[in-house]
């Protein structure tokens, strides 16, 4: 990573004034693992939630850089209910370790979607992540956490899983490296 | 001894991209704008070609030449009022904390010193970057700058001579002069160039690298020339001469044939050459393991001041009348034998995150060679105050070719020229000139290309000649 990073950096500089974007894939590193999948169980009249984590990482050297932007570009989910009615929103969390994740506040809110019965239902995430986070980008790792938030108003469980089908972070830095 | 051999050959080296930027990039602004080309008899003609070394450089007469050329640095003035002198600790130009910093553009400031006045600045690439990142990708997009991504190699070097401490006798000259070489090459493997350039995606198992090439080698060579006019109009026509065998006026003082040539025998003090890739080999999936680094080099390093060799410089100049052409070439032949070296392998270990140095041989015998350099130049002098002329130069990296014409009125002078820089880029120059007396004031404008720009700068000098 280090040769990588050496290699970005003296590109980033040597092109001079502009901005360096990277578009960072972060379901590719989560397919297959497990964690692109967040099984819920929602009791009848409650709500509940579930979480997976992932760190991400990102090439190093950009300390001091100004993060511009983080904005989920690209993202999906397919909500794969196999009983009850209800709805599933997620919400995402980044901090610096994976314990910071369950403190901090959410940096984007998926708006809840309603499942019924055995369907599956997809949904389409993107949005910009709270300034608040924005600084977390120009480390070279972080912590994310997906929650899925789901609400049940009937009198059976809702039960399924919510399962990432894309997610792509676009992080915007001024280019002062080093 | 050889602490004090390596000491010279240190101060040699440390002075020689000073001398080099000075055979190349002249402060005189008649020069400059004119293209480069230069119509008198300093400069490169006399420091390439051995048979010049016998001919006058009049001042003032038939070549214009001045005795002594002062650069105005008038690009300091707007250096400085860009980057005020007391604030410099300060400026966020120069402060690696800054988002202003840029440490390409020191790099291009230390290389190209603001002495001259910029009129066209070349554009700072303002595009931006894109890096697409995933566990088994990698795509960068650098944009407009992908232009800037040489096909071919890339890199720096001259070769130099220092020093010239002797003592003459006739034709005869014998001295000893310090040379130094150094000649630091980068070639990108096709794959990392298509990386690059073509935004081609990373492969996985795949490795990315550029290959350097670099040597260096500086010593000292006693050398023993000749220069003479060998065949002059007047011996053998002395009816076509005026009173007294003095020449006519048609005829010019300098008229003949001159010949040079130079002996050297090299004394090499200190060399190094490196070569191998530096790069890194990504794993499959891309980001499934850190990707490592590639470094395998071969350094061979001189263990003492012992290089050895001969070489030659030959040169010859006709002048006749208004009309002279001149050829000349340096070390020609100019190979070292270093027979105290040490060969060694520079490796950059992944598992253990360590640079291993072997030592694969030591105390064999190595062999330099000293780039030829070469200068063919012409120039007529019309008897109308036009002078045309041009040159063939090459220091070791690639010719470039000068053409240009002055043309005097009285007190006033107008120039213009055309060059083939060594990125074989067409290159434009044109000035003017006052001169009062003694002194002359001139201006001179040129354009120049970069290596990491495309577009061309335009420059602007000013020198006071003394003739």
């Amino acid at each position: 990573m280090k040769a990588l990073a050496a290699t970005l950096l003296i590109l980033v500089a040597a092109c001079g004034q502009g901005k360096a974007i990277f578009n960072v894939d972060v379901y590719s590193f989560m397919a297959g693992t497990g964690k692109d999948t967040i099984p819920y169980a929602i009791p009848p009249a409650s709500s509940a939630s579930a979480s997976t984590f992932q760190k991400v990482q990102l090439p190093p050297g950009f300390g001091g850089s100004i993060v511009d932007s983080v904005r989920i570009t690209v993202g999906g989910a397919n909500l794969i209910n196999s009983g009850g009615t209800g709805s599933l929103g997620f919400s995402f969390f980044f901090a610096t370790d994976s314990a910071g994740t369950l403190s901090s506040p959410s940096a984007l809110d998926i708006p809840a979607t309603s499942v019924s019965g055995s369907n599956t239902v997809p949904v389409t995430i993107s949005g910009d992540l709270s300034p608040a986070v924005h600084g977390l980008f120009s480390q070279d790792t972080l912590w994310m956490r997906i929650v899925a938030t789901g609400t049940n108003s009937g009198v059976t469980p809702v039960t399924g899983k919510g399962a990432l089908t894309a997610l792509v972070i676009r992080v915007v830095l001024q280019d002062k490296i080093l | 001894m050889r602490t004090g051999v390596v000491a010279l050959t240190l101060a040699v080296l440390a002075l020689a991209p000073v001398r080099a930027a000075h055979a190349q990039i002249s402060f005189d602004a008649r020069r400059l704008g004119m293209g480069g080309v230069s119509l008198g008899r300093d400069g490169n003609a006399s420091r390439y070609n051995p048979a010049y070394r016998a001919v006058k450089n009049r001042s003032g007469l038939g070549t214009g030449a001045p005795k002594v050329t002062i650069p105005i640095p008038i690009g300091l003035y707007s250096f400085f009022r860009d980057h005020p002198i007391g604030q410099l600790t300060h400026d966020p130009a120069f402060n690696p904390d800054s988002a202003a910093f840029n440490p390409v553009e020191l790099l291009n400031l230390i290389l190209n010193p603001p002495l001259f006045l910029e009129l066209r600045k070349p554009p700072a690439p303002t595009n931006n970057v894109e890096f697409t990142i995933g566990k088994n990708q990698l795509i960068m997009n650098l944009g407009q700058t992908r232009v800037l991504i040489p096909d071919g190699s890339f890199g720096m070097g001259t070769s130099g001579r220092l020093l010239d401490l002797g003592a003459g006798f006739g034709a005869f000259h014998v001295s000893v002069m310090g040379f130094v070489h150094y000649d630091l090459s980068f070639t990108l493997d096709s794959a990392l160039r298509s990386v690059l350039k073509d935004t081609i995606p990373v492969r996985p198992d795949s490795s990315y690298f550029i290959l350097t090439d670099a040597v260096a080698q500086t010593g000292l060579t006693p050398t023993i020339s000749y220069s003479a006019r060998v065949w002059h109009p007047a011996a053998l026509e002395p009816a076509a001469g005026g009173a007294n065998g003095a020449p006519s006026a048609d005829q010019n003082a300098d008229d003949g044939v001159y010949l040079g040539a130079a002996a050297h025998y090299y004394f090499g003090a200190t060399y190094a050459r490196g070569v191998g890739p530096a790069g890194f080999t990504v794993g499959n999936p891309i980001f499934g393991a850190s990707p490592n680094v590639l470094f395998d080099g071969l350094v061979h390093t001189s263990n003492k001041p012992n290089g050895h060799g001969i070489g030659a410089d030959v040169g010859i100049a006709w002048i006749t009348g208004p009309f002279e052409v001149g050829v000349g070439a340096n070390d020609i032949g100019a190979q070292l034998t270093w027979s105290d070296t040490k060969v060694q392998r520079i490796l950059y270990d992944p598992n253990g995150d360590s640079i291993s140095t072997t030592l694969l041989a030591n105390h064999v015998e190595s062999t330099t060679k000293l780039p030829i350099s070469y200068i063919a130049n012409a120039a007529l002098r019309m008897g109308t105050g036009t002078t045309v002329g041009g040159d063939v130069f090459n220091a070791g990296r690639g010719t470039v070719i000068h053409l240009g014409a002055e043309q005097r009125w009285g007190l006033f002078a107008a120039r213009g020229g055309v060059a083939r820089d060594q990125r074989k880029k067409l290159q434009f120059g044109f000035g003017g000139g006052l001169r009062f007396g003694g002194f002359g004031l001139d201006v001179g404008v040129w354009t120049s290309s970069g290596t990491l720009a495309e577009q061309r700068t335009m420059t602007m000098a000013t020198s006071i000649s003394v003739y």
